[in-house]
């Protein structure tokens, strides 16, 4: 199993987006894509919280991946973001509302 | 300092300009501030209009420039700067995004400027530097401490479903990020919680301020949105947030609808959003926009200088908005007098959006009446410690 809790707060305008989504339950060419960009990201290796101090209007992204084993949490912001996790956050962003 | 001061003092205006557009930083705001207090004194004396008088400032203005602009082009990735599309005094190019950049920092500069006498965000002539087309589908505006960054909002979707046009097609956003800058280098606010938000009020005042003034308008005449044109035909919005009514920008099926408190009661408690710093703001907006269209005319002139003052002379990193509040109170005395309208319109407009003054001075004192007509002020030193406008207004009779 895989659920991915995914939040962009911050940005000029403050609107937060978010989307809750269980691999388990997705159409497969939707879940195979966001396993294979979970696993090109490193996730499981970075830092929780790599941001010290959000710049004026950026956005702040919170990850936060449950498996059977292991339940890790990463918050980024634009300025502090591993190039890594981009690739990632992009497609997550295509299922918020 | 207090001999630097004696020197603004005894000068006529025409050199206050010159020196508010030329002199060391510190004798440049000094003197724009004597310009702003001893204009509406001379012009109540000599009847001349305020437009008579900023014209001929702008046309001085005009006549030199100190502002270094440059505009780069992340095309579409996140790499900044970028490529370099447009420097200080190249032609206008084709693309708009740039173009938007270059001219808003123009405009931007110019009101820092001409109306409170500060030369760029540093006030030691940093360049203003501008990346435009950040990333992909990039929805947002910001400033990262050293550089202004826009995203074209969701050019990615199709036409019918985009929501957001381009981040520079709005004047008061430019001046929102610009402004950011500024107060890095001033009072430098924590950008969480109650200092955070104070921050994002600084931004949206002087971004809208900045329109304002690109626009000839007086605070009767603005309508102190922020984010003005930033929304696509799609959404029921006018801008992301109104000083003027915060909390009524848009309500929208996608966007849902603006969660800007107008009044203390109202204060949204969060950790998002670094506690909530574009939601409080609307607080600490509204009570500018209260005390702005209560002294009329352009605020920038009265409303603008009594927050400038604060922001780079009393507003430190952890001030909240009851520390704001005070300090902006105190400004106003510093700059038109204790007990002055503009003291109390400082005071109404914290007070409708329930913050009371607190502190020395906040008591209401025996009203000092004004004499007029005013005689021709004698020339006289300040005392060590005194500011210019001690002594400017004393010097005309407004103040013991
Ligand atoms: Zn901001």
């Amino acid at each position: 199993m895989m659920q991915i809790i995914f939040e962009r707060t911050g940005g000029i305008m403050g609107r937060k987006v978010s989307v809750s989504l269980d691999l388990d339950e997705m159409p497969s060419d939707q879940s195979t894509t966001l396993r294979r960009l979970v696993d090109e990201s490193d996730l499981f290796t970075l830092d929780e919280e790599p941001i010290k101090t959000s710049r004026p209007d950026e956005f702040i992204y919170t990850i936060t991946i449950t498996t059977k084993t292991i339940q890790q949490t990463v918050r980024a912001s634009d300025t502090s973001l591993p190039e890594s996790l981009r690739p990632l956050l992009n497609e997550l962003l295509t299922h918020t509302g | 300092m207090s001999h630097r001061h004696s020197i603004l003092c005894i000068l006529p205006p025409y050199m206050l300009e010159q020196i508010a557009q030329r002199g060391t930083s510190g004798q440049r705001q000094t003197a724009a501030r004597s310009i702003a207090a001893s204009q509406q004194i001379r012009n109540k004396r000599r009847g001349l209009s305020l437009a008579t008088f900023r014209g001929a400032l702008h046309a001085r203005m005009a006549a030199t420039t100190l502002k270094q602009r440059a505009v780069y082009s992340a095309n579409f990735s996140t790499q900044l700067p970028g490529t370099l599309l447009r420097g200080e005094g190249d032609d206008p190019v084709s693309d708009p995004a740039v173009n938007e950049a270059y001219n808003g920092c123009g405009d931007t500069y110019d009101v820092f400027s001409t109306a409170f006498g500060r030369n760029s965000i540093d006030n030691n002539g940093l360049k203003l530097i501008s990346t435009v087309h950040y990333d992909k589908g990039y929805d947002n505006a910001f400033w990262d401490g050293e550089q202004m960054i826009y995203g074209d909002g969701d050019e990615d979707r199709p036409s019918t479903e985009r929501l957001f046009n381009r981040f520079t097609v709005s004047l008061d956003i430019i001046g929102h990020e610009l402004t950011h800058g500024v107060t890095q280098y001033e009072a430098n606010l924590d950008y969480n919680n109650q200092s955070g938000a104070l921050n994002e009020a600084i931004s949206d005042i002087f971004g809208s301020l900045v329109k304002q003034y690109k626009l000839g308008q007086t605070a009767a005449e603005a309508n102190w949105i922020i984010g003005d044109g930033l929304f696509t035909a799609n959404v029921k919005g006018v801008g992301i947030r109104s000083l003027k009514a915060p909390g009524t920008a848009y309500n929208d099926f996608v966007l849902g609808s603006d969660p800007q408190p107008a009044h203390m009661r109202d204060y949204v408690t969060t950790i998002e959003d670094n506690g909530g710093v574009h939601i409080n703001s609307g607080i600490v907006n509204h009570a500018f926009y209260i005390m702005a269209a209560e002294l009329g005319g352009f605020a920038w002139q009265k409303a603008g200088m009594i927050w400038y003052t604060a922001l780079t002379e009393k507003l430190t990193s952890g001030s909240n908005f009851q520390n704001a509040a005070n300090l902006t109170y105190e400004a106003a005395a510093q700059i038109f007098g204790a007990n002055s309208l503009e003291q109390k319109a400082v005071k109404n407009g914290w007070s409708q959006v329930g913050i009371s003054i607190t502190g020395i001075g906040s008591e209401e004192p025996t009203p000092t009446p004004i004499p007029d007509p005013i005689p021709v002020p004698p020339v006289s030193v300040p005392e060590q410690g005194q500011g210019c406008m001690t002594v400017l207004m004393r010097a005309f009779g407004l103040r013991k």
